[in-house]
């Protein structure tokens, strides 16, 4: 290692850590959301330094760019929740961080406001020596371990793929891969469980944002189409490709698309759960000729690794894209709709 | 297999909307059934391994089933089916649609914990169980349930942070995240101390050890009926049983001051979950609080740390999932009933709902401890162990915990066969939802007659002899 | 000797960071910003301590981490849907004390 890649890495270190401690304690919600955006791209940055581009793929467009316009979308509706109940002060530009703290401590309990200094002394010390225990730990690794990388190169050949990671993921260890497709869905369910958001897309997108849309659009698409061809050999892969697409779709519904109330109800359904539904299928098929759960037989992994992935890609893609609108589709016609008059739950 | 049945169920119920009370409950019967099949084959051959994709740990991911993950899935199979029929009865069909596929999920969750030997996999499946929780819990609606879902979300989401960043550090220990590889390369050094620590103190934070249960109590007493039973029966289970694992297998070597300090606040719950219950006003609440004193019983194993005091717990953690399930769906009957539960004005529901004041009552026999039910076994062998060790301390604590637990449960037995001041209108509820509770109810106190054959299922590969083994090993040096 | 204890360091900075903010603020958007940072944290130190393995590259860490990143957006857009809902129904984003009763 050069002195440069050294004073490189140091730097990036401290500027992930100033980054992260502005994202928290900026006063302002929304310049926090954009720094933690910037916090993800650099994290990007820190992950090619570590060899890692595939996850650097997948933070930047999950980590960063998903996760970042989820924020966006979820601050934006609190304003217009708050405009309507007429305080937008305790949102957008409230909480200098101690008036802040001094909330907390009122929620934690400890009672009047001239203690929470003390608490707050108490809880920096504390973590200071966690984080001191930790970091003792992690030193007292020795310096040098092959982990699994072995294994993993042994077993590479028959795994039907050749990016490494990609043969973790859906082969090795697909079955991770496979509850976590389940993970993914269930966040879904989980959203459309809760009651409907009152519609908000008032403003009309604009001219930018529409030729924006009309231009990037295809692109993402044969981005998305080439993430997920690749990463059998190079990094990519159907999450990478799948939240690229997510971001087509993202970029549709800000320009205000929306699909046709007759693909709402069971394509839409149909589109969000083939992922897990082909993955499921092929994990079970192959216990037919007498094979293990999942067991992928070297011949047809590569193929069926594709097919997974391209299902997977879909369903992500459309996964994401539907958990950024945010609640349930108004079209879908099952069930008489329960959501009472507004503001009263059940 | 166990996990891939509930996954289908989810997305057929997904799909199909207007048909989940047949499909739900189709899928339910057959995750039984394949519980069931999974005892019988267990019985036949003894534990069982199964590598994941053909290419074993620790490259890839295996399962293991054993006595202890087995008893985990009949009992959850058991209380799972009961919940799925009370549901079909308690919910309309608007909820259904979304109960449905969510409490799939958890049972997926749940089925795919119990199973796995793998400590990231079990990460995933942590994840899957605790945002399903969190998605049922806030199925209730209204601010306080939704209040209670985002606490509990964040506790979840911190303790799984905390468990994955222990985890990080085995893995650049022991390069395996495989439960039996790590058991074998364990030594102490500081990355372990450390990463067991992490993991402990993230899964009890998931469990709700005293002093971390704040989050319990709201989430468990906001959650509609079938939720509340479904988490305090099985959800708090799941985390406490890879901490079990943790314990017994992974980190044999740290029985001692660890131990003890877990059997402290173990007894701390005990004592202060029992003291709030009784505190409470609304029967909800009530019971929620006693999961928190329940859930201390079993902690009070770890500085025991004999075969029979890990017996005596796991039997209490069973008896508890039956009695507690029993009791909360009692307690929702009472509140569809009159319409609140605020335990003062209860108003003679005992001639009005003789059913599931019954099922209230026998699920508090066991919660109390009283001989022929489960509780009461599980009680006592952790007695046992407690006076065998010469441990009196943790015999005191105990017996206190019971009386509290008679205190509270007579309080509230006490005003149902009373009048209260207010009348109320009666809402009609149905006999299915009176009988689930009652079944689970009796269910519990079965428990305590069919002790010897639950004791020999433990046996299956002995999970809990290598702890006391390694402690009289301990001992010897 | 290479960077690996670098970002693994930097890793527990954040993931310790993250704790903080996360006891300590109240507004709910805040405190899943702060678990999103936690997340990083461990993941960084996660991936980072895999480079021990040079100059073979260990692709299990990577793979976790990757479907690490998969769950923690899932839970971030619930956590986000549901303070939604909760500013809805109570009017405010932030965690009320429930009273005991």
């Amino acid at each position: 290692m050069t002195l440069l890649q050294w004073a490189f890495d140091g730097l990036l270190g401290i500027t992930l850590i100033w980054l992260a401690w502005r994202t928290l304690a900026s006063a302002d919600l929304f310049k926090a959301i954009v720094l933690f955006i910037a916090f993800g791209l650099l994290m990007s940055l820190a992950w090619v330094r570590l060899n890692a581009p595939d996850i650097a793929l997948a933070e930047a467009a999950i980590g960063a760019g998903l996760t970042g316009a989820l924020l966006l979308v979820a601050l934006a509706r609190l304003n217009v929740v708050a405009a309507q109940t007429g305080d937008i002060e305790s949102n957008t530009k409230q909480i200098s961080a101690p008036e802040d703290s001094a909330r907390t401590t009122a929620v934690v309990g400890q009672g009047v406001s001239n203690k929470h200094n003390l608490f707050q002394y108490f809880l920096v010390l504390m973590l200071s020596a966690v984080a001191a225990g930790l970091a003792y730990a992690v030193l007292s690794l020795p310096s040098e371990a092959p982990g699994l990388s072995r294994d993993v190169a042994e077993n590479l050949n028959v795994s039907g793929v050749s990016n490494p990671v990609t043969a973790v993921l859906l082969n090795f260890r697909g079955y991770d891969t496979l509850l976590e497709m389940a993970v993914l869905l269930l966040a879904l369910l989980g959203v459309w469980s809760l009651n409907r958001l009152p519609e908000q897309y008032e403003s009309s997108p604009g001219l930018v944002l529409d030729m924006l849309s009309r231009l990037l659009v295809p692109l993402l698409l044969l981005v998305a189409g080439y993430l997920l061809w690749v990463g059998s050999r190079a990094p990519g892969g159907a999450f990478q490709a799948g939240s690229v697409l997510a971001a087509a779709g993202v970029l549709l519904l800000l320009a205000g698309w929306r699909p046709a109330a007759r693909f709402l109800g069971w394509p839409l359904r149909f589109a969000l759960i083939i992922g897990l539904a082909v993955f499921v299928s092929v994990a079970l098929l192959m216990m037919l000729p007498g094979g293990q759960l999942l067991q992928l037989p070297p011949a047809f992994a590569g193929a069926l690794i594709l097919l997974i992935e391209t299902a997977a890609t879909l369903s992500i893609g459309v996964t994401l894209a539907a958990l950024f609108y945010g609640s349930r589709p108004r079209s879908e016609q099952i069930p008489p709709h329960h959501t009472g008059s507004g503001g009263e739950n059940e | 297999m166990l996990i891939v049945l509930p996954l289908i169920g989810t997305l057929l119920c997904f799909l199909l909307p207007r048909q989940v009370k047949a499909l739900g409950l189709m899928t339910a019967l057959a995750i039984a059934a394949s519980a069931v099949a999974l005892l019988w084959q267990l019985l036949q051959q003894g534990a069982m391994r199964y590598s994941v994709g053909g290419w074993g740990a620790p490259l890839g991911i295996d399962l293991y089933a054993d006595g202890l993950s087995l008893l985990m899935l009949l009992i959850t199979a058991t209380v799972g089916l009961a919940i799925s029929i009370y549901a079909n009865a308690a919910f309309k069909l608007d909820k259904l649609v979304h109960f449905w596929p969510l409490w799939l999920l958890l049972w997926t969750a749940l089925n795919a914990l119990f199973l796995s030997a793998d400590l990231f996999n079990l990460y995933v499946s942590l994840e899957l169980l605790g945002l399903s929780a969190v998605a049922l819990v806030a199925l209730a609606g209204g601010s306080a349930a939704l209040g209670a879902a985002m606490r509990y979300l964040l506790v979840s989401l911190l303790g799984s942070m905390l468990y994955l960043l222990g985890l990080a550090l085995l893995y650049h220990s022991f390069a395996s995240v495989d439960i039996a590889i790590l058991a074998q390369r364990m030594e102490s050094t500081p990355a372990v101390w450390a990463a067991m620590a992490l993991m402990t103190v993230g899964l009890l934070l998931k469990t709700a050890l005293f002093p971390l249960h704040f989050w319990l109590p709201p989430a468990h007493a906001n959650a509609p009926a079938a939720v509340s039973a479904l988490l305090s029966a099985l959800v708090v289970k799941g985390s406490f049983y890879i901490l079990l694992r943790l314990w017994l297998e992974v980190f044999p070597l740290s029985h001692a001051a660890p131990g003890q300090l877990l059997g402290l606040l173990g007894a701390a719950a005990i004592l202060w979950g029992g003291v709030q219950a009784l505190r409470q006003t609304r029967l909800k609440m009530l019971i929620a609080y006693s999961t928190v004193s329940q859930l201390g019983y079993l902690f009070i194993a770890f500085p025991l740390a004999t075969t029979m005091a890990w017996k005596g717990a796991m039997y209490l953690l069973l008896s508890h999932a039956l009695a507690k399930s029993a009791m909360f769906l009692a307690a929702g009957n009472l509140l569809l009933f009159g319409g609140h539960d605020r335990i003062t004005q209860l108003d003679r529901v005992a001639q009005r709902l003789p059913l599931t004041l019954a099922a209230f009552a026998l699920a508090g026999v066991s919660i109390i401890g009283l001989p022929i039910s489960g509780g009461f076994i599980g009680k006592w062998l952790l007695l046992t162990a407690a006076m065998q060790s010469g441990e009196w301390g943790w015999a005191v604590v105990m017996i206190l915990g019971s009386l509290l637990a008679a205190a509270y449960i007579f309080k509230v037995i006490g005003y149902a066969f009373t009048q209260a001041e207010v009348t109320h209108e009666a809402c009609e509820v149905s006999k299915t939802m009176g009988a689930t509770a009652f079944v689970l109810a009796l269910a519990a106190i079965v428990l305590g007659l069919i002790a010897p054959w639950l004791l020999a299922l433990m046996d299956i590969a002995e999970p809990f002899a290598m702890s006391s083994a390694a402690l009289n090993a301990g001992a010897a040096a | 000797m290479n960077n690996a204890y670098l970002y693994a360091l930097t890793g527990i900075v954040l993931f310790t960071l993250g704790l903080y903010a996360l006891i300590i603020y109240s507004h709910l958007l805040r405190k899943i910003l702060a678990i999103n940072i936690m997340a990083s944290g461990v993941f960084l130190q996660l991936v980072a301590l895999s480079t021990r393995a040079r100059p073979l590259l260990d692709a299990v860490p990577h793979a976790m981490v990757i479907t690490g990143i998969v769950v923690a957006v899932s839970a971030t857009a619930l956590a986000l849907a549901l303070m939604l809902r909760l500013r809805d129904a109570s009017g405010s984003a932030e965690l009320i004390e429930e009273s005991t009763e």
